[in-house]
């Protein structure tokens, strides 16, 4: 049974969709991430299943209930904010209280599980202070019991980790992967980052644009991801993507470079991909594991010029620029070339992407 | 060998600072501006009718006397019972005009803070255009609106006044106030389980407080001190407000300057003791509101 379901979610502000026509389903207990850069509509997505703005179109099911014209605190959720909303005038306690409280619960179980929350997240010696006397990870965890002393359906978060240093961001990601191990909850969770996304989640939601690109596990969206902004939104550093034209001769078919004239014979798997192309152009996706830096010409090799090169210690990254595009490549450190030098990048006929020229979709075999 | 440096050191001489002088200067200045006036009515209050009018005049009263002040606050005699009487009529008008500006700023705020309506932003505005112009400007429509009304010689006429008077100051002030407010955290409010309006009151209200108690010390002084609306609304003797009552009823005949003296004084009381008791929630308001973090 899915916990919480979306279906053709719509809101918009005058002319500008701020989620457009958004539709997926989150299993029970399953850990999906909301993805996007910035202004995506990830926070408005998030707002619309809490009900904190309502919807212009479409339906909400949390649990087993349509919960459109619910208000935020009869949906049975749990949210924590970006900038954590923790109630300034309240002490640590009172705010883990305060959801049991609403709830009417009496004294002597809000206090336990008040208790209970804060122990789990190591607080229990902050509860007398107040927000501001707390450091930002702190706050961060009061704004996690909050929302952990309920039971509820389903918890949203909204960048929860975004405001922390980056090494107090890594350790939170590995705890909050454990609580959702132990909890066994269902969890959304909004990030920009999609390395965030890619290590946290049982499936990540790509949006763009208000519009949902896909929604799959990680390892699908990073294998075989639907177009080319999902391509170089997942996955660092980011995909190359190369415009080409498509040369057909006889049953051979090619990419050639329109501006440098070099061509770069496909395989046949890949041949009936770029015949499916609807104008003759393509985009050509690869990512840097996959490619192979050659110093002289070879066969099915394109030719590129050194841009910069970055050594990171156990692999040296660097940026060549291929028909005017950029191609990022991870090499042996051991490789020593220079900005400026002419190389020839070969690419894996079985790892690479090809994408529509036009539509920027993913092109499958006719 | 390294010689050992006996260099003198210079002597720094801190530079005076002149704008930290001058400023020093001005605020003795005020202060005797505002202070001796003051120290003159109070002692003026515990002198005889006759030193009072002493001249060369005691700068000290050689025989002080708490008569006048006796005098005032007994109800028994004629003086006492209309000085109460002004008193209540004062104390009532401006605690109903400071209740009602907080039961409509105070939504009115939020809406102007939170809601996108139409014609949101000429409304504020328009608030505010009151504020322009001297208030005795409004004193000929008011007094015929009034009238038309049927409010002439009631309380009532004055409440309303000083309602329009205080509430755009009250309005722009508590605006700032919710503004400053995160909306998350009504929203997370609003998940753990309250109502909007519950959200409102457990979670806003309280942030907002220092706003609010700093516009009701606002609309109660403005009220309490106020007096050409008080003078020209009212005519019947036992409606006076302090102002106007106690300006008639001391110079009826002669002038009682210590009797003026001691009702002045003890109509400033209430203004002090607000102020003194709640000077800290309005340096925050006047400071933490007005500024965007
Ligand atoms: N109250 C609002 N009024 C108008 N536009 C809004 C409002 N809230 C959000 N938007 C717009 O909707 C889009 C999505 O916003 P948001 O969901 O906050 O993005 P994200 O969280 O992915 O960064 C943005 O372009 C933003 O400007
Ligand atoms: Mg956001």
């Amino acid at each position: 049974m899915a916990e919480v379901v979306l279906k053709d979610v719509m809101k918009n502000y005058g002319s500008l969709y701020a989620v457009n026509n958004v539709s997926f389903a989150v299993e029970h207990g399953e850990f999906v991430a909301l993805v996007g850069p910035s202004g995506c509509g990830k926070t408005t997505t998030l707002n619309l299943i809490a009900g904190l703005i309502p919807m212009s179109g479409g339906d909400i099911v949390i649990g087993d209930r349509v919960v459109n014209d619910l208000d935020p605190k009869d949906r049975d959720i749990a949210m924590v904010f970006q900038n954590y909303a923790l109630y300034p005038n309240k002490s640590v306690f009172k705010n883990l209280a305060f959801p049991l409280q609403m709830r009417k619960l009496p004294k002597a179980e809000i206090e336990a599980k008040v208790m209970a929350a804060a122990k789990v997240l190591d607080i229990s010696h902050l509860l007398e202070r107040r927000p501001r006397e707390l450091s930002g990870g702190q706050q961060q965890r009061v704004a996690l019991g909050r929302a952990l002393v309920r039971d509820p359906a389903a918890f949203l978060m909204d960048e929860p980790l975004s405001n922390l240093d980056a090494k107090l961001r890594v350790a939170m990601r590995s705890e909050l992967k454990r609580f959702h191990h132990n909890l066994n909850a269902t969890v959304i969770y909004v990030t920009h980052d999609q390395l965030e996304a890619v290590t946290m989640a049982d499936k990540m939601a790509v949006m763009h644009g208000g519009v949902l690109q896909q929604y799959d596990t990680p390892a699908n969206v990073f294998g075989n991801p639907v177009n080319t902004f999902v391509a170089s939104f997942v996955g660092s550093p980011a995909m190359s993507l190369i415009p080409l034209d498509v040369v057909s001769k006889g049953t051979e078919v090619a990419l050639r470079s329109p501006e440098e004239g070099w061509e770069l014979p496909l395989s046949p798997m890949n041949a009936r991909k770029a015949s499916a192309s609807s104008n003759g152009k393509l985009v050509l996706g690869a990512r840097h594991s996959t490619l192979k830096l050659h110093k002289s010409a070879a066969a099915g090799a394109a030719p590129g010029k050194v841009y910069t090169v970055e050594p990171t210690g156990d692999v040296t990254f660097a940026q060549i620029f291929v028909n005017g595009a950029v191609v990022n490549i991870s090499l042996d450190p051991t490789v020593a070339i220079e900005p400026d030098e002419a190389v020839w990048i070969e690419f894996d006929q079985d790892r690479m992407h090809l994408f529509d020229g036009e539509t920027t979709m993913a092109l499958k075999a006719a | 060998m390294a010689a050992i440096e006996t260099a003198q050191r210079p002597v720094v001489r801190k530079p005076i600072d002149w704008w930290r002088w001058a400023g020093r200067v001005f605020l003795t200045f005020l202060m005797l501006f505002t202070v001796l006036p003051m120290a003159w009515m109070i002692l003026t209050s515990v002198k005889s009718q006759f030193a009072a009018m002493q001249y060369p005049p005691q700068w000290w009263p050689s025989e002080p006397t708490l008569n006048n002040y006796f005098k005032l606050l007994d109800p028994t005699n004629r003086i006492g019972r209309e000085f109460l009487r002004y008193f209540w009529n004062s104390f009532y008008v401006s605690l109903l005009t400071t209740i009602l500006g907080v039961v409509v700023a105070v939504p009115a705020a939020y809406a102007f803070s939170r809601f996108r309506f139409p014609g949101r932003t000429f409304l504020f505005f328009s608030v505010l255009v009151r504020n322009m112009f001297p208030a005795v400007v409004f004193l000929m429509p008011l007094f015929l609106l009034m009238r038309w009304m049927g409010l002439v010689n009631t309380h009532g006429s004055l409440i309303l006044t000083y309602l329009t008077f205080g509430l755009p100051l009250s309005i722009w002030l508590l605006k700032g106030f919710y503004d400053n407010i995160p909306i998350q955290l009504e929203q997370a409010a609003r998940i753990d389980g309250a109502t909007r309006f519950q959200a409102f009151i457990l979670i806003v209200m309280p942030l907002s407080s220092p706003g609010i108690i700093a516009t009701s010390i606002f609309s109660f002084i403005g009220a309490w001190n106020e007096y050409v609306y008080a003078y020209t609304f009212l005519s019947r003797d036992d409606q006076m407000t302090l102002p106007v009552g106690i300006q008639r009823f001391f110079t009826e005949f002669a002038t009682d300057w210590p009797g003026l003296m001691s009702a002045t004084f003890l109509m400033s009381v209430p203004v002090v003791v607000l102020f003194l008791v709640l000077q800290k929630y309005f340096v925050r308001a006047l400071t933490e509101g007005a500024v965007k973090h």
